[in-house]
C-alpha cells in the first residue's frame, strides 16, 4: 500500500530524474498550451471568426488531434514513472530514449504537416493520405506515419524496461496485474496499485504498438508501391486498435497519481482488494478488443466483431471506473480531506471521468450510433474525459510535485482562480460540443451552417476561458518545477 | 538430458541436420514451394547454425562476446542477412542459380543462425523484447504483402503457392505473438 505520507522519502528525484521529469513535463505542458490554441482556431474558424480556409482547417485538425494524443501519452507515461520507479528499478536511459523519440516523431509530425501539408487527421485512414488530390505529396504523408513509428518505438523501449524490471520483482506479468489471487488466496495488502496498473497498459499498450508497427509500414509500403492494395476495412481495424489503446491507456496511467496522492490527502489508507484486481484484469481483456465501436457505420465488417464492440464498450470501462469510483469515495467519506490543489484536481478528475464515460456509451450502443456517429457528440464526448478527467490527473501530479518542494500542498487563490476558470470553461466547452451533437452538427467541417454557428461562439468563448485556466497552470507549474531544488538521492542520503 | 549434455549433442545435432537438408531429395522437397522453402528450410538453417555456436571454442566466444555487447552486433548481422533472403528474388536464384543456393547454404547458418544462437544470452529483456515484436510483425507484414500483392513475386512458384505462404505466415505471427503473450503472463523468467 502506497504510504500516507505527503512527501515520501522514496518519491525524490535525484539529479538525472529530476531533469528527465521537468523535460517531460515542461515539454507536454507547452505543447498542451499550443495545441489548446491551435484547438481555439479551429472553433473559432467554425464559428466564422476567423479566415482560416479549409485547406488549413484540416491540418491544424491533423496537428491538434496527433498532437494531442500524443502529448497526453508523453505526460501520462510520466507519471506511470513517476510512481512505478518506487516499486521496480526503472532504467532512465529507457524513459529518456521514450523523450528523445517522441521529440524526433513529433519533429517529423510538424514537418509533415506544416511544411509537407499533409492534412488527413491524426488517424490517417486509407486511402486519403495517398489520395491527397494534390494538396500534399505521398512524401509529406510517409513522413507523417515515420514520426508515428518513431513515437511507437519510444514507448516500446519504456515498455519493456517497465516490463522487465515488474517481471524481476513479481515473477511475471500476470503476478504483477495480481492474477493469482483473483480466485482465492490471500491479498497482499502492500500490492502497489501502481504495478497493477502500469502492468495493465504494459500489455494493452505493446499489442497496440505491434498492430500500428505492423499497419503503417503497410502504408508506406502503398504509398511507393500503389499495386499492393490493401484492404481499407483490415487497415481501419488496425489503426482503431493502435490508436483507440494509445489514448485510452492515458486514463489508466493518469489514475495511477489519484490511487498513490489522493489517500494522503484524505489520511485514510486505500489498499488493493479483489474486486480491485478483477476489475483491472477484466478491463486489460476488454480494453484489447473494444474497439469495433469505432466501426458501427461500417456494413463491411463482420457482424460479430460490431457485437462484440457494442457489448464490450458498455463493460470495457466501467469495472475500473466503479472500483476507482467507489474506492475514491469511500476513501473521501468521513476523512477530513483537506483540499488543496491536489486534492481538488484529482476529485475532479474522477468527476470528469465518471461524466465523460456517459457520453461515450451512449454512442458505444448500435442504434444511437447510427445518428450520432460523426456528429460532434463524439469530440463532445473524448473532450470531456480528456479535458476534465486524464489531464487533471496529470495536473494532479504536477501540483503535488510542486508543492513537495515547499513541504506544503500549493492552494494559493491565484491557482484557485485558475482552477475555476478551467472547470467553468471546460465544462461549457464540451457540453457544448454535446448539444451540438445533439443537434446533429457534423464533426470534422471546416465551416458550419448559418444555424450552427452560435454553438461554435458559446463554445469558442467557452474554450478561452479553459485556456486561460490552463495558462494559469502552466504557468505555476513550470515556475514551480524550474525552481525546484534538486533533491539528494535517496540511496546517498549523506549526498 | 542436462543442460551440458545437450550442449555437447548440440554440434552432432547441427551436423545431421545440415546433412539432412542437403540430401537432394529432401531438398528439392523443400524448394518444390514457397512456404517449405521460406517456412522450414530456411528456419531449420538458421536452426543449424543457432546450434553450431555451442561448438565455439570458449575462447573464440569470449573474443566475440566483446564485440557484441548486449548482443546488438548479432542482430546487425542476422537482420542484414535475413532481410536479403526475405527477398523474393534471393529465393528465387537460390534454386536457379547454383552458386546462390551454395550462398544461401552457407550464409543462412553462418550469418543469421550463428550470430543469432552467440548474441541471444548477451541479450537482455528489452533487445529480446525487440527482436520478438519485429520477428511478429514482420510475419504479418509480410503475410499481408505475399497475399494482397497482385503480382507473382518468383519465377519458380504460383500465385497461390505464394498467397499460402502469405497465410501461413499470418498464422506463425499469430503462434508467435500467443506463445510470448503466454510466457509473459504466466512464464517463468530465470533472470532478467
Ligand atoms: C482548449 C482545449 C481544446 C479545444 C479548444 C479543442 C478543440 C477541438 C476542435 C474544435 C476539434 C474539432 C471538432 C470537430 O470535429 O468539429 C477538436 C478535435 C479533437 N481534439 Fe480537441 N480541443 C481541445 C483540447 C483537446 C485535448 C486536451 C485533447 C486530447 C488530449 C484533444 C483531442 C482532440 C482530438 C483527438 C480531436 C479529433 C481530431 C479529428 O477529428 O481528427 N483536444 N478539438
Amino acid at each position: 500500500m502506497s504510504s500516507l505520507e505527503l512527501y515520501p522519502q522514496d518519491e525524490k528525484l535525484p539529479r538525472g530524474e529530476h531533469v528527465a521529469f521537468n523535460l517531460y513535463m515542461i515539454t507536454a505542458l507547452l505543447l498542451f498550451v499550443v495545441m489548446m490554441l491551435l484547438g481555439l482556431t479551429m472553433r473559432m474558424t467554425q464559428a466564422d471568426w476567423t479566415p482560416v480556409q479549409a485547406a488549413m482547417f484540416y491540418k491544424v485538425m491533423t496537428m491538434h488531434g496527433a498532437g494531442m494524443v500524443g502529448t497526453m501519452s508523453l505526460a501520462s507515461t510520466a507519471v506511470m514513472w513517476f510512481f512505478l520507479r518506487k516499486y521496480v528499478s526503472l532504467h532512465l536511459w529507457a524513459f529518456m530514449s521514450n523523450y528523445v523519440l517522441f521529440m524526433l516523431g513529433a519533429l517529423c509530425i510538424i514537418w509533415a504537416v506544416f511544411v509537407g501539408d499533409f492534412a488527413s487527421a491524426w488517424t490517417f485512414l486509407y486511402p486519403l493520405p495517398v489520395h491527397s488530390m494534390g494538396l500534399w505529396s505521398n512524401g509529406a504523408a510517409a513522413l507523417f506515419m515515420v514520426g508515428y513509428l518513431l513515437i511507437g518505438v519510444g514507448m516500446l523501449l519504456f515498455y519493456l524496461d517497465a516490463a522487465a524490471a515488474i517481471i524481476h520483482r513479481f515473477g511475471n506479468l500476470g503476478r504483477g496485474l495480481g492474477l493469482q489471487w483473483l480466485f482465492g488466496g490471500e491479498i497482499d495488502p502492500n500490492h502497489p496499485k501502481a504495478v497493477v496498473a502500469s502492468t495493465m497498459v504494459i500489455i494493452a499498450n505493446s499489442l497496440g504498438i505491434l498492430a500500428g508497427a505492423v499497419v503503417l509500414v503497410m502504408c508506406l509500403i502503398n504509398a511507393y508501391d500503389p499495386e499492393v492494395a490493401l484492404n481499407a476495412l483490415v487497415v481501419k481495424n488496425l489503426i482503431y486498435w493502435f490508436g483507440h489503446m494509445i489514448i485510452n491507456a492515458t486514463i489508466y496511467m493518469g489514475v495511477i497519481a489519484v490511487y498513490e496522492l489522493l489517500p494522503r490527502y484524505t489520511g485514510k489508507p486505500y489498499g488493493v482488494s479483489r474486486p480491485f484486481l478483477w476489475s483491472w484484469a477484466a478491463s486489460t481483456l476488454f480494453v484489447i478488443i473494444v474497439f469495433p465501436h469505432h466501426l458501427l457505420m461500417d456494413y463491411a465488417e463482420p457482424r460479430w466483431m460490431l457485437v462484440m464492440g457494442q457489448i464490450i464498450s458498455y463493460a470495457a470501462g466501467f469495472p475500473v471506473f466503479l472500483v476507482t469510483a467507489y474506492g475514491v469515495l469511500t476513501n473521501i467519506h468521513h476523512s477530513g480531506l483537506r483540499w488543496t490543489m491536489p486534492s481538488m484536481l484529482a476529485v475532479l478528475a474522477l468527476f470528469g471521468w465518471a461524466a465523460g464515460i456517459v457520453p461515450a456509451i451512449i454512442d458505444g450502443t448500435i442504434g444511437v450510433n447510427r445518428v450520432m456517429h460523426n456528429t460532434q457528440w463524439v469530440p463532445g464526448h473524448f473532450h470531456f474525459y480528456l479535458l476534465l478527467g486524464v489531464l487533471p490527473m496529470v495536473l494532479t501530479l504536477l501540483y503535488h510535485v510542486v508543492g513537495s518542494r515547499r513541504r506544503a500542498p500549493v492552494n494559493s487563490g491565484t491557482d484557485r482562480a485558475g482552477l475555476l476558470l478551467y472547470v467553468v470553461g471546460g465544462i461549457s466547452f464540451c457540453m457544448v460540443f454535446l448539444y451540438a451533437g445533439h443537434m446533429s452538427v457534423a464533426r470534422r467541417f471546416s465551416t458550419h451552417l448559418p444555424e450552427w454557428l452560435p454553438y461554435d461562439q458559446a463554445g469558442s468563448i467557452a474554450a478561452m476561458v479553459l485556456i486561460l485556466g490552463m495558462l494559469v497552470f502552466a504557468t505555476r507549474i513550470i515556475v514551480g518545477l524550474l525552481k525546484a531544488p534538486i533533491d539528494a538521492d535517496p540511496a546517498h542520503p549523506a549526498g | 538430458m542436462s543442460t551440458a549434455e545437450r550442449q555437447r549433442l548440440a554440434p552432432a545435432f547441427a551436423v545431421a541436420l545440415f546433412v539432412a537438408l542437403l540430401l537432394p531429395p529432401v531438398r528439392a522437397w523443400l524448394e518444390s514451394r514457397m512456404s517449405l522453402q521460406m517456412l522450414v528450410q530456411i528456419p531449420l538453417l538458421i536452426t543449424v547454425g543457432w546450434l553450431l555456436s555451442a561448438a565455439l571454442p570458449p575462447r573464440l566466444g569470449e573474443g566475440i562476446a566483446r564485440w557484441n555487447r548486449h548482443g546488438i552486433s548479432s542482430l546487425v548481422l542476422a537482420s542484414l542477412a535475413g532481410m536479403f533472403w526475405m527477398l523474393p528474388r534471393s529465393l528465387d536464384a537460390a534454386i536457379g542459380e547454383p552458386w546462390m543456393a551454395v550462398a544461401k547454404f552457407a550464409s543462412v547458418p553462418l550469418l543469421i543462425g550463428l550470430p543469432l544462437g552467440l548474441g541471444w544470452p548477451h541479450m537482455g529483456f528489452v533487445v529480446r523484447g525487440v527482436f520478438l515484436l519485429e520477428l511478429t510483425a514482420t510475419f504479418f507484414r509480410l503475410g499481408w504483402l505475399y497475399l494482397v500483392s497482385p503480382i507473382r513475386l518468383c519465377n519458380n512458384y504460383l500465385l497461390d503457392d505464394q498467397q499460402r505462404a502469405g497465410e501461413a505466415m499470418l498464422v506463425i505471427g499469430s503462434l508467435l505473438l500467443a506463445g510470448v503473450a503466454i510466457k509473459l503472463l504466466w512464464g517463468r523468467f530465470d533472470s532478467t
